[in-house]
């Protein structure tokens, strides 16, 4: 396989030769490995190697992409061309850059953990499946372990000599304890960075536990309840409308948050930080996509929406800098808009504290359809959930399929106490969210 | 593509380690995206993806592995690195490839190419203009058109060697509506297995009008109320809530490890008797359809539920050997860097007895689900969700105001048992549907349905 430095020197061969002067090259190798199982034993191994280049040009004024995995010189021949040739039907005429480079980068807090061997990869998961199989007699077939890792190497290589590189990489388990009791089947799961028996192990008491307390879980009535929701569930949701601290979205009268840098969003015990460098963060970069410095900020701080999110051409029409959040979903994306470490901070309240300010209501551990039942221009949502009943300011019975629905931006303001815990989603590419517990009141429940 | 004796040396490499089958899938893929934003072509970017994927079996254990390095030094150590992870002892095979021609079901007359960007481009903005020319209260419309052209190899130790090309258009196109104070939205998104000719039969003015329509009727409806209820809901796209309800609890990727609450019921009664439900990769055209599936097999048509008897259930090479039934043409990825498993690929429900005037009539207190949105599925409980992106009360057997913010809740056996009447305009909606081997292009389909008693999630 030919290497990078040997395509980039074609690729700068072929612009000169089509005149461009302006040009990017982006390249992303990822590698990746899992280990699962089914029963006792190792059910499947996959591992592969993946990645490839986008070239992208300014041609006319206007930014044209092609990108490609095949590496061969005659291939990032074509790339140029098609990249100049896709700019030519353009009609953005927003102002677009190629990015000189900032005067500092920051310090990573963590970097990529070592890429495990197939053998590591195997023994764990299977380790991890034992464990989850001896926590409880109920254990059935459809509980099933995952052990992975995955790493990921970022070039980024410009016209105006910029030249930066980036590995970032982790590693994780999963399992999925079913469980069946008297003839019903329930099923939860619990997963962690880190793929070592101490990290692996006390998911299967997670899971197991989680799948036992769901049985016998009943229905409740519509209408409407005082609900927590757990952290793990308030990252979901802070996922699922990420996208309205976009400036992008913003501009584009997709967010609600147009125009309202400096005025009350959200209930004064809701801070939202963008931290590129929580150690909690396992993908991390000190550049974005574009090659602009990444940095901590709050994008709402005690209830006042402080910034939103920029890459250069976004800020450039909001009249402001990079926030350096340029992203790509895929070496051969467009540049987009997303946060790094998105994550409500943490509050002052155990669950338990929670609890008891509630008294009478719902404990959400579950949702699910926000791929579905998120709309992220309206910032309505009606999601499947289940959970317990919160009782006497107590945990109480378990309850299932019913639905919450709401606004997210209604939801910002309606938080009146937040959690001291805070939990992460898993990371995709290099962005992750995460959220302590929230107590909400007057949620609308639809049950039985 | 592929050589195919450096194919023969590359799979008795990967079969070295003592496995007892081995499978190369090559690709090579052209995709492109056209987006329109603001009043104009916003974004163009075309990608070209190429790898193997190679695959190994012993028994019912899998080693994957994928690539870009398609040189043959690079795909020896691919195999190499598989009949390592497999094990198991050492197998001396003989592995001699046979060509199999496969018809092609799906002919294409206009593919999308670089020379045609421009006229693709125009196309999507035709349609994105009659959107935002819809109401003045439209205030964005985003939209994207997007190819993509497919050409694979799947070569396997039992002598299979076939190609085939596959190439398939889209258009998605959302309008925002704002009255000052909120925004709604609405949006259509047809596709095919055809070339850029699928415009000739859909118009995108007509598709971006949908949308701009959706979006003003959300606009104007009152918010959902919560409840029980009996639910009509529409042909088309509205076969969503089978797919994600029962058709993922009906594919060996759930079923062959016991984690489906359709296990072990064949030849059971499943379903009302009004409901028979096929999955059909071979419709000329279809946006789930193809000729082979991603294991060589030829694309079928297969009953799954016969009067409410469950008759099939949709089996890939693995699940095949799992649960001891012929592979059925489903086996499915994104690309080569996913092993393959089971999934849908046009399923719906066929028409039924009822005529459409009297399932709505029939309903003295529920909601029509005219256009439903997406939804998720736990194959074990069965529990569904979905959203409803319009919908309208029904009162006193009519047809009333426009609802917002309604989803739907419930379990896939609960529905099956709960459709009650099978109207007559069975059609096909097109979506992507994620699972363990990817996203992947799925037709989802059904006449209008009645069904009692489901949860409706509102405020």
């Amino acid at each position: 396989m030919i290497d990078f430095e040997e395509l980039k020197a074609e690729l700068i061969k072929a612009a000169a030769a089509a005149g461009i002067e302006q040009y990017e090259i982006y390249y992303q190798l990822i590698r990746d490995a899992s280990a699962e199982t089914f029963r006792d034993e190792i059910s499947g191994f996959s591992f592969g190697v993946s990645g490839g280049i986008c070239f992208r040009c300014i041609s006319g004024g206007r930014m044209g992409y092609a990108a490609t995995e095949l590496m061969t010189p005659g291939e990032m021949h074509e790339l140029v061309i098609r990249a100049h040739e896709n700019a030519k039907h353009i009609e953005n005429d927003d102002e677009v850059f190629i990015y000189p480079g900032s005067p500092k980068y920051g310090q990573k807090t963590r970097e990529a953990d070592k890429f495990p061997d197939a053998a590591l990869l195997k023994n764990n998961a299977l380790a991890l499946q034992r464990n989850t199989y001896a926590k409880s007699k109920h254990v059935t077939d459809g509980t099933q372990s995952q052990v992975f890792a995955f790493e990921t190497e970022t070039r980024i290589c410009n016209s105006m000599g910029l030249d930066l590189k980036n590995t970032a990489g982790a590693t994780g388990g999963y399992t999925r304890a079913v469980v069946k009791v008297n003839g019903e089947s329930a099923d939860d799961y619990d997963f962690t960075l880190g793929c070592g028996l101490d990290s692996l192990l006390p998911l299967s008491d997670n899971a197991v536990s989680g799948a036992l307390a769901k049985i016998g879980a009943g229905e409740i009535d519509s209408g409407k309840y005082d609900i927590i929701i757990g952290g793990r569930q308030m990252q979901g949701l802070l996922a699922a409308f990420s996208s309205v601290f976009s400036g992008k979205s913003a501009r584009l009268g997709l967010s609600l948050l147009a125009g309202k840098e400096g005025c009350e969003v959200a209930s004064s015990c809701i801070t939202i930080t963008d931290d590129p460098f929580d150690p909690n963060c396992p993908m991390q970069t000190t550049f974005d996509a574009e090659g602009v410095a990444v940095y901590t900020k709050n994008v709402i701080e005690k209830g006042i929406l402080k910034t939103l999110l920029y890459d250069l051409t976004n800020a450039k029409k909001a009249g402001v800098g990079s926030t350096g959040n340029a992203s790509k979903g895929s070496y051969a994306s467009t540049v987009g808009i997303s946060p790094f470490c998105l994550s409500i901070r943490p509050g002052e309240y155990s669950l338990e504290e929670l609890f008891r300010i509630v008294r009478s209501g719902l404990y959400v551990t579950e949702i699910k359809g926000l791929h579905a039942g998120a709309n992220h221009a309206t910032g309505d949502f009606s999601v499947e959930c289940a959970g317990f009943l919160i009782e006497g300011g107590r945990r109480g019975q378990p309850v299932k399929s019913f639905t919450i629905a709401g606004n997210f931006y209604g939801l910002l303001r309606s938080i009146t106490h937040v959690g001291n815990k805070v939990e992460y989603g898993m990371p995709s590419g290099f962005t992750v969210f995460a959220s302590p517990a929230v107590l909400v009141r007057d949620i609308s429940v639809a049950g039985k | 593509m592929l050589n195919r004796h450096i194919l023969e040396r590359v799979l008795l490499r990967a079969m070295s380690g003592g496995a007892d089958f081995a499978e190369i899938f090559a690709e090579r893929s052209r995709s492109s995206s056209i987006s329109y934003v603001d009043s104009r072509i916003e974004s163009i970017y075309d990608n070209t993806l190429s790898g193997v994927g190679i695959r190994a079996f012993l028994g019912v254990r899998t080693v994957y592995a994928s690539t870009t390095d398609i040189t043959e030094e690079g795909l020896m150590l691919c195999a190499a690195s598989v009949a390592e992870a497999i094990g198991g002892g050492r197998a001396d095979q003989n592995i001699v490839l046979s060509e199999r021609i496969t018809p092609n079901i799906h002919p294409v007359r206009i593919v999308p190419s670089d020379s045609l960007t421009g006229f693709a481009a125009d196309l999507l903005k035709a349609g994105c203009q009659a959107a935002a020319g819809y109401d003045k209260r439209i205030i964005q419309v985003q939209g994207r058109l997007m190819t993509n052209d497919r050409n694979i190899l799947i070569a396997n130790s039992e002598g299979l060697y076939i190609t085939d090309r596959s190439v398939r258009t889209r258009i998605a196109i959302s309008a925002i509506a704002s009255d000052g104070t909120e925004n709604q939205t609405g949006s259509a998104s047809p596709g095919a297995l055809m070339g850029l000719e699928f415009f000739e039969e859909h118009m995108p003015e007509e598709i971006g009008r949908r949308a701009a329509e959706q979006a003003i009727t959300n606009l104007e409806a009152v918010y959902c109320r919560a409840g029980k209820m009996t639910v009509a809901i529409e042909s088309g796209f509205g076969g969503v809530l089978f797919h994600e309800a029962c058709g993922h609890s009906l594919e060996a990727t759930s079923v062959a490890i016991g984690a489906s609450q359709m296990a072990g019921k064949l030849g059971q009664k499943i379903a009302n008797e009004k409901v028979t439900v096929v999955d059909d990769g071979t419709i000329p055209g279809g946006w789930g359809s193809m000729n082979i599936d991603d294991e060589g097999n030829p694309a079928r048509r297969n009953v799954l539920i016969e009067n409410g008897v469950l008759k099939s259930y949709m089996i890939d090479r693995l699940g095949s050997r799992r649960m001891g039934l012929p592979v059925t043409g489903n086996s499915r990825r994104e690309n080569y860097s996913f092993e393959p498993t089971s999934r849908m690929t046009n399923t719906f429900i066929l028409n039924g007895p009822d005529r459409n005037e009297d399932i709505i009539a029939s309903i003295e207190y529920g909601l029509y689900a005219k256009e439903m949105g997406g939804g998720s599925v736990n194959p074990l409980t069965g529990a569904f969700n979905f959203s409803v992106r319009e919908g309208y009360m029904i009162r006193n057997g009519k047809i009333c105001e426009a609802v917002r913010g309604a989803s739907l809740i419930g379990t896939g056996s609960q529905i099956l048992e709960n459709i009650d009447m099978v109207g007559q305009n069975q059609a096909c909606g097109e979506g992507m549907c994620g699972s363990r081997s990817g996203s992947v292009p799925v037709g989802v389909g059904q006449p209008l349905i009645r069904m009692t008693g489901l949860t409706v999630g509102g405020r």
